[in-house]
């Protein structure tokens, strides 16, 4: 899921000041798992800015906040506090943020959040980064662990001398990607193919932004 | 003789380490320049050590073939993209360096941009693939070359690595995408180091052991709390508090020149890598102790 964290509320402050009411738009998906965008954070929200003297014209969490035209449909009752509002606030990420700025074309949307990385739930809103949507998977070569996000440099031919009793020296918190994926290859008595493999240079062409993919036109073209 | 005779000639080779200046004042690097001349045979210039900007290692090489000296380019994969180490390998060339050294180099949150983007487009064993594919006259994507470099590729290696296994496996695959030489990190227990080089044996390239010189009883400790590959033995340790704060540096200079007597008397190793950080004034007087 795409995780996301609550900006200062400060900053937000700062960013909204010329305006007086705001619809308020979470998301029931990954925001909600982050606390940063389900019912809850949105009553929070509400409350806060009444505090400050703001009106709340009136409140809604998407199902899927980043299917525009599911908003669109899930939005239409609320569309004369929309029209009434000076402005209209995102609680999810920035997709999220983006089907609003599609949907509302003159309405300024601001965002309440900032979105951080395509995470993993390890625990209850705690959160790693497995996977850096680099546009051609390599996990089938490193034992399914993921070097170019778990690795600081996203190296791709073993631990570079940063490597320290395992873990990294940009942080001791971080355990060594490489030592990682040699143990797990090990365990999976592919030390041989792991000794074999050399990676080359990576194609970034699959990440070039902006990305888009029609899934549909391409499973017919196959 | 050039390097690549000196490294196919046999001898035992004695390489050291220069850091270039934060700065334009090149003064103080060009007197270590000085006193290494005639004395090693070859000097590194190291590429943004620690991840901390100070000037280009291509600049310093120049200035030392200027200076009578053999350079060796450090090249790091941190602050350049495959197109940026390409582009300044050939560069590299026609100003006269024939001899670079490939590394991954240290994250910029060691240094002091800590703010800056990686680049990390290729790492080491892939600019050493990127070295072979210039030295055959084309670019990695295997476009010709208009002229070609005939680079001397190198590469390092720690010996003391904790867990070792995954950076002995890394060493291999450097020796297979073209690394000629290697220059290994510190290392203080020549025991340690025998086995691996019993390893490393197996390969036809050649090793020159690193040497950090031990200031005293608290820069081992520093070291080995804070420098990944580093072990300092304690009984190093305790002759460098044996011989009190006035002694300790003699004492550091003693044991790397009695380590590196012991590395070319047994023939251990092809040579040694002196990295001076500070003290490339006490460079000439180590060799000489050592009687290298």
């Amino acid at each position: 899921m795409i995780i996301t964290k609550s900006k200062d509320f400060q900053e937000l402050m700062d960013n909204i000041k010329g305006y007086r009411s705001f619809f308020l738009l979470g998301c029931s998906e990954c925001a909600t798992l982050c606390g940063t965008g389900g019912q809850e954070q949105l009553q929070e929200m509400k409350q806060a800015l009444e505090q400050q003297g703001k009106e709340v014209t009136g409140t809604f969490v998407a199902k899927t906040g980043c299917q525009v035209l599911g908003t669109k449909v899930e939005l239409k009752p609320f569309k004369e506090a929309l029209e009434r509002t000076d402005c209209i606030l995102v609680l999810s990420c920035g997709a999220g943020t983006q089907t609003a700025v599609e949907l509302y074309q003159d309405k300024p949307v601001y965002p309440v959040n900032d979105s951080l990385f395509l995470g993993n739930m390890t625990r209850l809103q705690m959160f790693d980064e497995r996977c850096s949507l680099c546009g051609h998977c390599i996990l089938d070569k490193t034992g399914g662990i993921c070097p170019i996000t778990a690795c600081p440099k996203g190296i791709l031919n073993g631990p570079c001398g940063g490597c320290k009793d395992g873990h990294c020296e940009v942080s001791p918190d971080i355990p060594c990607a490489w030592v990682r994926i040699y143990e797990r290859m090990k365990r999976l008595h592919k030390l041989e193919e792991f000794c074999q493999m050399t990676l080359q240079a990576k194609d970034w062409s699959a990440a070039q932004k902006p990305r888009s993919l029609y899934a549909r036109k391409e499973r017919k073209k196959e | 003789m050039s390097f690549r005779e000196a490294l196919e000639s046999g001898k035992f080779l004695i390489t050291a380490e220069v850091g270039p200046p934060k700065g334009t004042d090149v003064a103080e690097m060009l007197h270590h320049l000085q006193l290494l001349k005639g004395r090693v045979d070859a000097v590194n210039a190291t590429d943004n050590q620690s991840a901390v900007m100070r000037m280009s290692s291509t600049a310093v090489c120049k200035l030392a073939l200027e200076h009578g000296l053999e350079p060796i380019l450090q090249m790091t994969c941190r602050d350049r993209n495959r197109i940026a180490l390409q582009s300044d390998l050939l560069g590299a060339w026609v100003l006269g360096i024939r001899n670079v050294l490939c590394m991954t180099g240290d994250h910029v949150l060691a240094g002091d941009h800590k703010e800056a983007k990686p680049v990390y487009d290729v790492e080491s064993v892939q600019l050493l693939q990127i070295v072979g594919a210039l030295n055959e006259g084309h670019d990695m994507n295997g476009n010709a070359l208009q002229g070609a470099p005939q680079f001397l590729p190198g590469a390092v290696v720690t010996p003391e690595a904790e867990p070792l296994e995954p950076q002995l496996i890394k060493f291999e695959k450097k020796v297979r995408a073209g690394a000629r030489f290697f220059q290994t990190q510190a290392i203080y227990d020549i025991e340690k180091f025998k086995r691996f080089m019993d390893f490393a044996r197996k390969f036809p390239v050649k090793v020159l052991a690193g040497f950090v010189i031990l200031k005293s009883a608290g820069m081992a400790n520093f070291l080995n709390k804070n420098v990944p590959g580093i072990k300092v033995p304690q009984a190093l340790v305790d002759e460098l508090k044996a011989a009190g704060k006035e002694g300790a540096l003699q004492k550091g200079m003693e044991i790397a020149a009695r380590h590196m007597r012991q590395l070319k008397e047994e023939g251990i190793c092809d040579g040694v890598h002196i990295m001076a950080i500070g003290m490339e004034d006490k460079v000439p007087q180590i060799i000489e102790m050592a009687g290298l």
